[in-house]
């Protein structure tokens, strides 16, 4: 474990590791910074690296402008529901459909599949009818129901199949002979031992949820009920031109503490699928 | 539900070794059954209802000439078929969907895997680097293509790199070629940070005395690449490029900001030219024909990646 | 188109019978939905017995129009107890079309929406939007886009003129003489323009005239250009191509060379922005003067004559009643409301009223604090008595995006400019004669 690499090699390494970097940070260094500068200032060519007169009036109009505190706990606790509910309905599938034999199950998983194979402009349409034919529209319930129980969870089910299916049968024909019925098994033995994989859909299933755009556009129309990608877009000036400050002040908003979260998560995400292994 | 096989596992006889002279029903194989049925149900039910009816219904629209606005909708039997077959259109946006999502998926694989690599060296600060390049996966999508769409201008950020090891930088969004590389390298630097996660953390599980051993046997640092990474990681591979390769053909923000899908045709891919055809050119009925279309392309790649697990993978039986 | 029968069919009308309405499809997807054993629950909104609820679609989010729109919207209600709620809902810029049509698809329209100028044609040809009210008072130019078979179906809420917003310190530097110089001695001409475009650029490095929005794909911008040599993308009754006439030939020829020989133009793929002091010129509606600051000194002048004399173009937006709607009556009373003339002249506040009441510099300067009476009276005034809406056709964003991509090999330096206009007219002429 305790390799060190000769000098020369870390040395290259960094210098490989931090060109590389460039195209990734500069574009949310500018994001951060020019929410800071003065609309005028933003789009000055070429681009400037530090404002020269940074403020935080913009991130003030965010809140004046737009009910964003509500919309923030709008997005996050949608996010939250969402990525529950998926880990719920995903894991049970996926450790039916790698563990447990039943008729029709090879065709069973296909169908479900298909979800897998459908971009989102394809079937709003037909969605949308559904949705309006139940009174569904202008609540939050498409973004919930579709996500945890449509296509996108299909990624999550595919995920946690894939990771079931590497899980000795020794530990299942242990629990059977303590007397273990299927739930508990999935309960107690398997889902314990897929944190890395239930991690893994987590964030996936978040982030899919926090940035989905189409969407809550297509469905909400009250500004009480909209989610951030949504609100974001909501920030125009008098001829209906974007007041960028604004918007660059509310995007960084809502990425930070994602990135904030990823930065404490990530050991244990990272290292926790590691362990028993989604690999 | 779930609470109900709760109390059915709790019901069940303890040790069901015991007299085995009654034959109930609900042997314990029926049983099990009944359980696999009941824990896909919700993701079944999920998939018939936000999945199935809504595609069965774009497969119907696509025998239909549908005008929203003028409200119109009749039959057409199979006339947009036969349109989708002389679409003069179609040839040049399936040449472009295959070069970009060929291009995405290579680039995009390669750099996470390299960046698994290179994150996964005993290196202090690893982590921060991890931290910066998943970053993107978190910016607005918004931000993030106003940005590049500077840095790829002509006297943008890009050229002026170039310049200083002396290299005259193409006009990158007007160009056929060098727009389409464009659109593909924006779309990696955005995403590539997901899948470099999860190539990082199957390397992590790739025991260390695998190579010590190999290392022993005298094999280079490529040949312990090849021999023992690759293959210990097949199912992360495999499972990243089925997600790419979908992703790819669903990607069309970018697109609609970036590029509109010019210059010419030269970006237009399917997605984005069967959003045109239903949202802006109101024809509804010939949207949902390359929308089958595009299921069927992306079901068949599916399918075929699907295959090749067995030969590929490691761990599947 | 259905027929708007108001109370007699608003109490039976399920919420799926909002949904098939016109649209045997949703006959299907309600049956499909039945299957599921789901559907049914009566939710619809506006649709039942009762208060009135009208719904209005539009694309900017700002606080103050919003705060414009709902002072009309309660001051109606006021007068009207049957309607009980007017919302505005506000869908973003640029996913506007999708959204709206989605829920039209959906069988959820509004009951009153915005309209770029660019989808007007699909909208008044379709059947889509219910005839509204025809105010004398709103000038006929404005009117023709909104018009079909001699009705109006929309209310032309936006009416903007072209004029050429001017950094007048930067052409000082570049040693030109300033727009209000050459008008005054009738030489504020194109090739003027070109002139002091290339002395700007070579001069100060900065950019010389930009045609604001256009970046060589929004080629309809390029109509405050070529009306200089009266060019024209179609036919006056838009069945035959005209991008290979002759005088829209020289007018692309002229830009092409303005671009790519005198660089008096930004090439494609560079960005200037004139209100960052990053270019001397640029062509855009009035609407933008709000962006400029006193950072440097300005000056708003007409567009400049082409060979062919002086032109004026205005860009539009409308706002029209969905015949698809459920309350259509109250919309198109709604719509007659809002857009009388007390109320019209609080929206020209942000929106430019063609209104030949408020055609007055007085009237303008309120709503215009940053131009002087006489820049108003050039361009605002003349402009929207005379000027020509930006191209449009049916089937516009079809057509649109055809001419776009037809159009592309024209702005490379060595483009066969005669060769390029030709292939646009092979590319569209089919879809003209549809």
């Amino acid at each position: 474990m305790s390799h060190k690499l000769p000098r020369r090699v870390r040395l290259v390494l960094y210098g490989v590791l931090l060109v590389l970097l460039v195209p990734f940070v500069f574009p949310t260094w500018w994001m951060v910074t020019s929410s800071l500068k003065p609309a005028s200032e933003i789009f000055a060519f070429p681009p400037s690296l530090w404002p020269e007169n940074p403020g935080f009036g913009a991130y003030e109009r965010v809140f004046d402008l737009q009910p964003f505190a509500q919309q923030y706990w709008n997005s996050m606790y949608i996010a939250v529901v969402v990525t529950i509910g998926t880990l719920a309905v995903s894991s049970m599938a996926g450790y039916a459909f790698a563990r447990i034999r039943f008729r029709g199950q090879n065709a069973l998983f296909l169908v479900v599949l298909t979800g897998l194979l459908i971009p989102s402009e394809v079937t709003i349409v037909p969605l949308f009818q559904m949705f309006n034919d139940w009174g569904m529209t202008d609540t939050h319930w498409p973004l919930v129901l579709v996500p945890v129980l449509g296509a996108p969870s299909v990624l999550a089910t595919f995920i946690m199949r894939q990771f079931f299916i590497t899980l000795p049968a020794e530990l299942e024909e242990a629990a059977r002979m303590d007397g273990l019925g299927r739930f508990a098994i999935y309960w107690r033995i398997a889902l314990p031992l897929a944190r890395p994989a239930l991690a893994a859909v987590g964030i996936f299933t978040f982030l899919h949820s926090w940035n989905l755009y189409l969407e809550p556009i297509v469905y909400l129309s009250t500004p009480e009920k909209f989610t951030l990608p949504q609100a974001l877009t909501q920030f125009t000036d008098a001829y209906g031109g974007p007041m960028w400050d604004v918007q660059l002040a509310a995007a960084s908003l809502t990425a930070l503490p994602v990135l904030a979260v990823f930065v404490f998560a990530q050991r244990q995400f990272v290292e926790g699928l590691a362990h028993t292994g989604l690999k | 539900m779930a609470t109900l096989e709760r109390a059915r596992a709790k019901a069940a006889p303890p040790h069901p070794r015991g007299d085995g002279s009654r034959r109930p029903f609900w042997t314990a194989r029926r049983r099990d059954q009944l359980a696999g049925y009941l824990f896909i149900a919700p993701q079944l039910l999920g998939s018939v209802l936000f999945v199935l009816i809504p595609l069965a219904l774009v497969f119907w629209y696509s025998f239909h000439e549908w005008n929203v606005l003028a409200g119109s909708f009749r039959g057409v039997g199979a006339d947009n078929y036969r349109a989708l077959a002389d679409d003069p259109k179609l040839p040049g946006v399936l040449r472009a969907t295959a070069f970009f999502s060929v291009g995405l998926v290579v680039l995009n694989l390669g750099l996470a895997l390299a960046l698994a690599v290179l994150l996964n060296q005993k290196l202090r600060g690893s982590i921060v680097f991890r931290t910066l390049f998943f970053s993107p996966v978190v910016v607005s999508l918004v931000a993030w293509t106003i940005v590049w769409g500077f840095l790829l201008q002509k006297n943008g950020g890009i050229n002026a790199g170039l310049d200083l090891v002396g290299v005259d930088g193409p006009n990158w969004l007007r160009g056929e070629t060098s727009s389409m590389i464009s659109v593909i390298v924006v779309q990696v630097f955005k995403n590539v940070g997901l899948n470099m996660v999860l190539f990082l953390a199957a390397l992590q599980g790739v025991p260390r005395e695998l190579y010590e051993a190999a290392t022993v046997d005298g094999a280079g640092p490529w040949r312990r690449f090849l021999r023992i990474t690759v293959p210990l990681i097949s199912p992360t591979i495999l499972l990243t490029s089925i997600i790419t390769v979908v992703g790819s053909l669903q990607v069309f923000a970018q697109i609609a900001v970036l590029t509109q899908g010019g210059p010419g045709n030269s970006t237009t891919v399917l997605v984005y030219y069967l959003y045109q055809q239903a949202f802006e050119f109101h024809h509804f009925g010939y949207g949902a024909t390359l929308s089958v279309l595009l299921f069927l392309i992306v079901l068949v790649l599916t399918v075929v990646q699907w295959q090749m697990r067995k030969k590929w993978v490691f761990h599947e039986s | 188109m259905s027929s708007p029968a108001r109370p007699s069919t608003r109490s039976t009308r399920s919420s799926r019978g909002t949904l098939t309405r016109g649209k045997p499809v949703a006959l299907a997807a309600a049956g499909l939905l039945a299957l599921t054993a789901c559907g049914g629950s009566d939710g619809g909104s506006g649709s039942d017995d009762g208060p009135v609820t009208l719904r209005m679609t539009i694309w900017t989010g700002n606080e103050e129009h919003l705060k414009l729109l709902n002072g009309i919207a309660a001051d109606y209600r006021e007068q009207h107890p049957e309607v009980q709620e007017i919302t505005f809902d506000t869908l973003p810029v640029e996913s506007y079309t999708t959204a709206l049509t989605t829920q039209i698809a959906g069988g959820k329209a509004p009951d009153l929406a915005w309209i770029f100028e660019n989808s007007a044609p699909d909208f008044v040809t379709s059947g889509a939007l219910a005839e509204i009210e025809d105010d004398p008072d709103v000038l006929p130019s404005a009117k023709k886009l909104w018009q079909h078979e001699d009705k109006l179906y929309a209310y032309p809420f936006s009416t903007s003129p072209f004029g050429v917003f001017v950094n007048t310190d930067m052409l000082k530097e570049a040693g030109r003489p300033a727009p209000a110089e050459l008008i005054e001695q009738g030489r504020w001409t194109w090739e003027e323009v070109a002139q002091t475009g290339a002395a700007v650029r070579d001069e100060t490095g900065e950019a010389g005239m930009v045609i604001r929005d256009f970046d060589y794909k929004l080629w309809d911008n390029l109509a405050a250009v070529w009306g200089g040599w009266g060019a024209a993308p179609w036919s006056e009754d838009g069945r035959t191509c005209t991008f290979d006439a002759p005088e829209m030939t020289e007018a692309m020829t002229f830009l092409h060379d303005a671009v790519f020989v005198d660089e008096a133009l930004p090439a494609p793929g560079t960005t200037a922005n004139f209100f960052a002091g990053e270019a001397a010129m640029t062509v855009t509606q009035i609407s933008r003067a709000s962006l400029l600051d006193d950072s440097f000194g300005w000056d708003f002048v007409p567009l400049p004559e082409g060979p062919a004399g002086s032109y004026d173009v205005i860009g539009q937006a409308g706002l029209g009643v969905l015949a698809d709607g459920d309350n259509v009556e109250e919309a198109v009373d709604f719509l007659a409301f809002m857009t009388n003339e007390k109320n019209s002249a609080a929206l020209g506040r942000y929106f430019p009223q063609a209104r030949s009441s408020q055609l007055d510099a007085g009237t303008l300067a309120k709503s215009n604090p940053q131009l002087k009476p006489a820049q108003l009276e050039e361009v605002v005034i003349g402009g929207i008595e005379n000027g020509v809406v930006k191209p449009t056709h049916t089937n516009q964003a079809e057509l649109y995006d055809a001419v776009r991509a037809a159009l592309d090999p024209l702005w490379q330096p060595d483009a066969d400019v005669a060769k390029t206009l030709q292939d646009v007219c092979s590319a569209i002429q089919p879809q003209l004669e549809k």
